[in-house]
Order: structure tokens, then sequence, then C-alpha cells
């Protein structure tokens, strides 16, 4: 055996030890409580992604004539086709999720906080690129969902002042939806869009490993208890079993509640009702309240401080000498979120 | 989860220590985790795996040929499937009646050159390595011969005077044109290749046709 490491070792001169060594990081005792996990969820529910979207893009053909048929091929007849969709629609939605669960807790517990602040904007792009894969995903089944959310979010970049019409032609390949948009829609899905995310998560654990976890305590907790825990084994399982249980959850997802077809996209039709996916609610709803213009310039307001928000907060801690006003701001904030959601999922227009 | 230190692995050198309840624990616990992992993930990669693989649902669709009237006794017509392949639909006989129909793929079962239909032997024949077959598709020499093949066949259904070809649902995909390619004179059971030659063979009783 130690002949054999010792060959690997004269021609891949690297330290096994000093990996082990690099990867183990001791992390926070209170990470022992699953709600701390949320970070290591979308991390795993982006790998289910790539793999069951490198499956499904064998069969996915993206142009207009046989992009609906092939979806339709994948669902109904390659062996296993309607549970890969299944995991890939759900783990879709449950990333989006996660994510957004994640942010929450990041932002309550103030751990965005100095000298976190880059990595909390690192994370609003992740939240981007998140939602972004989501749309661009929905875009590719060519169903009437599909062709009009994709004609809906052009004609919304292109009420963007300045560089709006130019936005609308780079998404669409064209002044509207045509032959080559989905092959658009398809390279960002399935390349761009996972590759940008990538880079940007690696640089979030980068920076999570280089200024280590938030360290938090609970009231009750002894103060004499440890303080730290090794990240293996012990998270590493957590970890593990988190990965096990989702799996499980989405192949109950996927055959209880399976992903289906609308009916084929149509040009001529614009369906009577016609909603997005439920994380685009609260943006569709505000684009009812709202013209055009003042929705785009609002909502990308919103983005803005969201995404510099740990230099606002530390601004508005500073004026009004209250740690807390972030989470009151939170609340109103999450309660917004919420209730814009629920208005649309209620209603049919 | 356990948070508590674990028992140490048991060391080859060291005296056999007691198994305890603790320990047994310890194992059982890792031992299913481990099953569960290599199961899931197992199942999990046949499943992707059985994905990659074609499928075949064993559904055929029936698409339209041409009006049997249109083929004489002895006629022969190249039809494309959807998904590209040709097959060699010949009448031999005059009932009206399916039966009247063989459709063969023109495709050899050896390593898939296309035959061609030979009138002065009463064969097709593959030029690529010299397989033979007779107007049943049955091999009859070359490598196919050797090998026990046949031409593949497709069923036939004759419906209100319109002739059908059965193909398997999975063709349909493909998404091409399928339909009836060339026609040719009934110089016998086989499409040739060579419409250029047709002028010039032995017309057989029935001769037809159509405009080029």
């Amino acid at each position: 055996m130690s002949d054999v490491r010792g060959w690997i070792g004269e021609r891949v001169p690297v330290s096994i030890e000093g990996i082990a060594a690099m990867s183990n990081e001791p992390v926070p005792y209170h990470l022992k409580r699953w709600w701390f996990a949320l970070g290591g969820t979308p991390a795993y529910l982006f790998v289910v992604q790539i793999v069951t979207g490198v499956l499904l893009a064998f069969y996915y053909q993206p142009s207009p004539a046989t992009a609906y048929e092939s979806v339709r091929y994948i669902t109904e007849e390659a062996s296993f086709g309607w549970y890969l969709r299944g995991l890939h629609r759900w783990g879709a939605t449950l990333m989006i999720a996660a994510v957004v669960l994640h942010q929450m807790r990041v932002f309550f517990t103030g751990a965005y906080r100095k000298p976190r602040e880059l990595n909390w904007m690192i994370g609003m792009t992740l939240l981007t690129c998140t939602l972004m894969l989501g749309f661009t995903g929905y875009s590719l089944v060519f169903e009437q969902l599909s062709y009009w959310g994709a004609t809906v979010a052009a004609n919304i970049s292109d009420t963007v002042p300045v560089a709006g019409p130019l936005m609308k032609q780079v998404l669409l390949g064209g002044e509207t939806y045509n032959d080559r948009t989905l092959s658009r829609f398809f390279i960002l899905h399935g390349a761009v869009l996972p590759v940008l995310l990538i880079l940007v998560l690696m640089m979030h654990i980068g920076l999570v490993r280089l200024l280590g976890v938030t360290e938090m305590t609970f009231e009750g907790e002894d103060p004499a208890a440890k303080k730290q825990f090794n990240f293996f084994p012990e998270h590493f399982y957590t970890e593990l079993i988190i990965g096990l249980t989702l799996m499980l959850l989405l192949s109950a997802l996927a055959t209880l509640v399976p992903a289906e077809m609308g009916p084929r996209a149509d040009p001529q039709i614009t369906p009577e009702v016609i909603k997005p996916e439920w994380y685009f609610y609260v943006a569709f709803r505000w684009l009812k309240l709202f013209s055009g213009t003042t929705a785009m310039l609002s909502q990308g307001f919103i983005v803005f401080v969201m995404f510099f928000w740990p230099f606002i907060d530390a601004w508005l801690v500073r004026r009004f000498k209250y740690a807390d006003i972030s989470v009151w701001i939170g609340v109103v904030g999450a309660l917004t979120i919420m209730g814009f959601t629920m208005w649309e999922a209620l209603v049919a227009h | 989860m356990s948070h508590q230190a674990l028992p140490p692995p048991l060391d080859d050198g060291a005296p056999e220590a007691p198994l305890t309840r603790r320990t047994a624990l310890w194992l059982t616990s890792r031992l299913a985790m481990l099953a569960g992992l290599v199961g899931g993930y197992g199942l999990f990669a046949w499943v992707g795996g059985r994905f990659m693989l074609p499928a075949h649902t064993g559904r055929l669709h029936q698409l339209f040929v041409t009006l049997v009237s249109d083929v004489p006794d002895g006629g022969t017509l190249l039809y494309r499937t959807p998904d590209g392949r040709t097959v060699n639909v010949t009448r031999r006989g005059q009932t009206g009646a399916a039966t009247d129909f063989i459709a063969l793929s023109s495709t050899c079962p050896h390593l898939g050159c296309q035959v061609r239909w030979e009138g002065q032997n009463d064969r097709y024949f593959c030029p690529c390595h010299n397989g033979t077959f007779n107007t049943e598709g049955i091999a009859t020499g070359g490598p196919p011969g050797d090998a026990g093949q046949a031409l593949p066949r497709y069923g036939l259904v004759v419906d209100k005077g319109l002739l059908y070809i059965m193909v398997p649902a999975e063709q349909l995909s493909m998404g091409d044109v399928a339909g009836v390619v060339e026609v040719t004179s009934p110089v016998g059971p086989g499409h040739d290749p060579c419409l250029t030659c047709v002028q010039a063979r032995t017309p057989g009783p029935g001769s037809w046709g159509r405009p080029a």
C-alpha cells in the first residue's frame, strides 16, 4: 500500500495531509442546528440540477420546431424521463426556496455585517443567477408559459431606459421571439449561467472559509461548552443526511406531482390566465400595479438596496444607534414579499 | 446524530476488544448509512444510465404509404421512414389485401450498407461484404447468411384501398418527412438504386411506373 502511495506521490506531489487539514475547517457549534445547514442545501440541489440537466440535454432539441416534441419524448417515452424531468423541475423550485431561506437566515442573524459585506453581495449574485436559471429553464419547454414568459420578460427589459432595447435584442436574438431565441436560452441555461454560478459559488465558499462562519451563542447555552467542532466527519455527515433526505423528497415530489406539459406555444394566442413560476409572483404583481418604466426602475432600486444592504445597514445603525433596525426592516420586507406572492397566487388576474 | 467521541477503530495489532452494545450500534448505524448511500445513489446511477439508452416502447404507428391501386403486381417503391430509414415495399399479388405486399428494410443487418435488388439473380445483394438475401429477406449468403440474419420486415395494413406501414413510435420523434421516395418499374421485388438503368431492363409483366 505504501509502495502505491509512494509511486503516486512521486508523480502527483500533493500532500494528502495538507488537503485534509485545509478542508477540515473547525466550524462553530451552532451548526449542529439544522437551520444553519441551509447554505449546503442549495449547493447540493445545484449538483442534482447539473446531473439531471446534463441527462435531459441528451434528448432536448432547442428549436421552436422540435423543442416541445423533444420534451414530450423525454416525459412520455424515454426510460425514466418523467422521473429525471420531475427531479429537475422540483430541484429548481427547492433550490430557489433554499437560497431564499439561507439568505433570510443570514439577514436576520446579521451574518452579513463587517467583515462579510462582500460575501453578502456575492450571495445576491448567486440568487440572481439562480432566478435566471429558473426563468431560462421554464422557457425551454416551449409551452405557452415559456413563449409568453419570454416575450413579457423581453418587453420588460425594453422599458429600461437607455440599455433596454439592447438587452431585449440580446435576450431574444432579434426584435421579437424568433427561430434563434430558444438556442440562446439553452446556452444561457445549460452553459453560461451554470459556469458563472460555479465560479461565484467558489468565491462564496472561499470567503466563508477565509473569514470563518459567524459564531453565535444562544440563550441557555453552557458558556463552558465546546465552541467548535470539526467539519469532517461530523458536519459532513449532517450534509450527507440532508442530501439523502432531499433525494427522498425530490423523488416523492417527482412521483406524486409529476412535471407536466402545458399547451404548445402559440404566438397567435395569449392564454386567458398566464402566470410565471411562483418565485416571480412578486415581480409579476408589481408589474400590474405600476406602469412599465416605473415598475422596472422601482424593482431595480429594490434590488440595488438588497445588493448593498450591509453598507446601508451600517449607515442606518450609525444614524439611529439601534442595532436591530435591520430586523424590523427585514420583517416588513419579508411580509411584503409573502403578501404579494399570496396575492398573485390567489387571483386570476 | 451523536456528538460524543466515537469508539476508536479496531487495530489489527491490538488485542481484540469485546463487542459492546455501543460499538455494535455505532457499527450498525454506519453500515446502514453506507448501504443507504450506495443503494440510493447506485439506483440513481442506474436510472440515469437507463435514460441514456434508447427507449423501446414497442408501440407502432400506422403511416400512409400510397394507394393500393397505384402499385401494380411486381412493382416496388422505396419508402422513407420518419427517421430516414429506407424500406422496399413490393407488391406480389392482386387480391388487394396487405398480404399482397412485403416491406423489407433496405439496410443490410450485417454492417448497415444499403442492399440492392439483382433481378437477374432474383435476390438482394449487399455490395459491402457480398451478403445476399432472398425475396423474403432471409440471408442466403455472405456474412449475414453465416450469422443467420434477415432484412428487418415492417408490418403493412390495407384500409379502404390505402396502404399503410407500421413503424416504431420512437422513429416518429425524429421529425423528418416520411413518404415515398422513388418508384421503379416492376423488374423484381426490390428497389434498384440504378434508376437510370430502368429503361434498359427487360420489363416484367404488368409494367407500370410514374412519370418522372
